[in-house]
């Protein structure tokens, strides 16, 4: 009975982890690089991390099943070779049917292949854990990535358009500021909210 | 020979047979999405297109895989298509051009009329300029400037009057190297567009 009450609180802690306490954004400071580049508006905010939440939860379940029969020399290179291919399959999705999103996030969808966060939960979870945990590990940690973009996003659109994912949102007369729609834009908010994550975790700790 | 086979399959048998299912499933995809993939990039640059010739009715390829000047003296392919208006007649030719810009490359898609001797203006088809200075350049009030300019070379200027048409192009306040790169693409891609147009008999008239 304790045994399974046991399992339940980790099938529950895998979900749960990545949106606070193993946040990739504001705790680990891993996979920065979108945080920074695609954050000027919410809604290639939103569809870089849908796109991260769907190549995790495939590359996590595609290690997963594959676990046991990984040699150490090949681990890396199996790593890569799942992640690539679902990124590659996003990419072509969003090409084919959100074309105006692809362009946006031009780039940044491709170099999913070498966002840490994936390549990490690979090694510290699916590549030691069942398939059902390392799903709910990837859905959990896409998740928080995903809400840590919306939030950057969400603030630098209301300052740089006056808009929350194309809405308006600020008065008649409110003057957008440019700057942060611009890559300093994007440093001071991500500064500023991991300074904001940083003093939660104090106080709690307090 | 054979123990080394033995191996080596033994090692890696999991990475071959990984590549061919992955190799697989990507297949399986591009199949699957790569006409919808075409049909979208057709469809955004015949809206981009019709937006600026607006006799259009439809385009065809006039010359295929024509040579426009590129960076650093290299050649550059592109498709001139030829804008048809509902009796069938030549409404103007539009075409890609690409040059350097202050981040990234800056590709247009550029228009003029059946002679070749006014621009319809252009549409930025990609770019990556600096938010609210260097991709100005899609605003009004530098884009209109083009339209209705003479095709022959474009001049910039940092203080004009940006509503007169003619060849001198007012910069954008704050982004001068994406202006001049915007004017460098013109003046590259309309002479040796007009070039190739006349060698194919395709302008009527004195287009030159």
């Amino acid at each position: 009975m304790a045994g399974e009450s046991s399992v339940k609180i980790n099938y529950l802690g895998a979900l749960t982890a990545g949106l606070w306490r193993e946040n990739p954004t504001f705790r680990l400071l891993i996979g920065m690089c979108p945080p920074l580049a695609v954050t000027t508006a919410v809604k290639p905010a939103l569809t870089m991390g849908l796109s991260v939440i769907f190549v995790l939860v495939c590359s996590n379940l595609a290690i997963s099943l594959m676990r046991n029969l990984l040699k150490p020399h090949l681990r890396i290179i199996m790593f890569c070779l799942s992640i690539a291919t679902f990124v590659t399959i996003c990419d072509l999705y969003l090409r084919a049917f959100a074309p105006v999103m692809s362009e946006i996030l031009g780039a940044y969808v491709p170099l999913i292949i070498v966002n840490c966060i994936i390549i990490f939960r690979a090694e510290a979870c699916a590549s030691k854990n069942d398939v059902w945990f390392s799903i709910l590990d990837g859905i959990g940690s896409g998740t928080g990535f995903t809400i840590a973009l919306c939030i950057m996003a969400g603030i630098r659109e209301i300052l740089a358009s006056g808009t929350f994912a194309g809405i308006a949102v600020m008065p008649r007369g409110f003057v957008p500021w440019a700057a942060m729609q611009m890559p300093v834009g994007a440093f001071v908010t991500l500064g500023l909210l991991l300074g904001l994550a940083s003093l939660l975790t104090a106080k709690k700790a307090n | 020979m054979f123990s080394k086979l033995k191996y080596f399959i033994a090692e890696s048998w999991l990475l071959l047979v990984s590549s061919f299912l992955f190799g697989l499933l990507i297949a399986v995809a591009d199949a699957a999405w790569s006409a919808k993939i075409a049909q979208n990039k057709a469809e955004k640059l015949s809206g981009l297109m019709t937006s600026l010739v607006s006799d259009a009715n439809s385009f065809e390829i006039a010359i295929k895989e024509a040579n426009l000047p590129g960076n650093g003296g290299q050649t550059v392919k592109t498709d001139i298509y030829k804008a048809l208006d509902k009796q069938g007649n030549c409404a103007g030719f539009a075409f890609i051009a690409a040059g350097t810009g202050f981040a990234d490359k800056i590709e247009l898609v550029i228009a003029v009329d059946a002679r070749c001797e006014k621009l319809f203006g252009f549409n930025v088809l990609s770019s990556n300029e600096t938010p609210g200075f260097g991709d100005k350049m899609k605003n009004a009030i530098f884009s209109n400037q083009f339209k209705g300019a003479p095709t022959g070379k474009l001049e910039l200027i940092k203080i004009g009057d940006a509503g007169k048409i003619d060849n001198e192009i007012v910069a954008i306040s704050g982004a001068t190297v994406t202006s001049t790169a915007v004017i460098n693409i013109f003046n590259k891609s309309i002479k040796s567009v007009k070039e190739q147009l006349q060698q194919k008999g395709l302008i009527t008239g004195n287009g030159g």
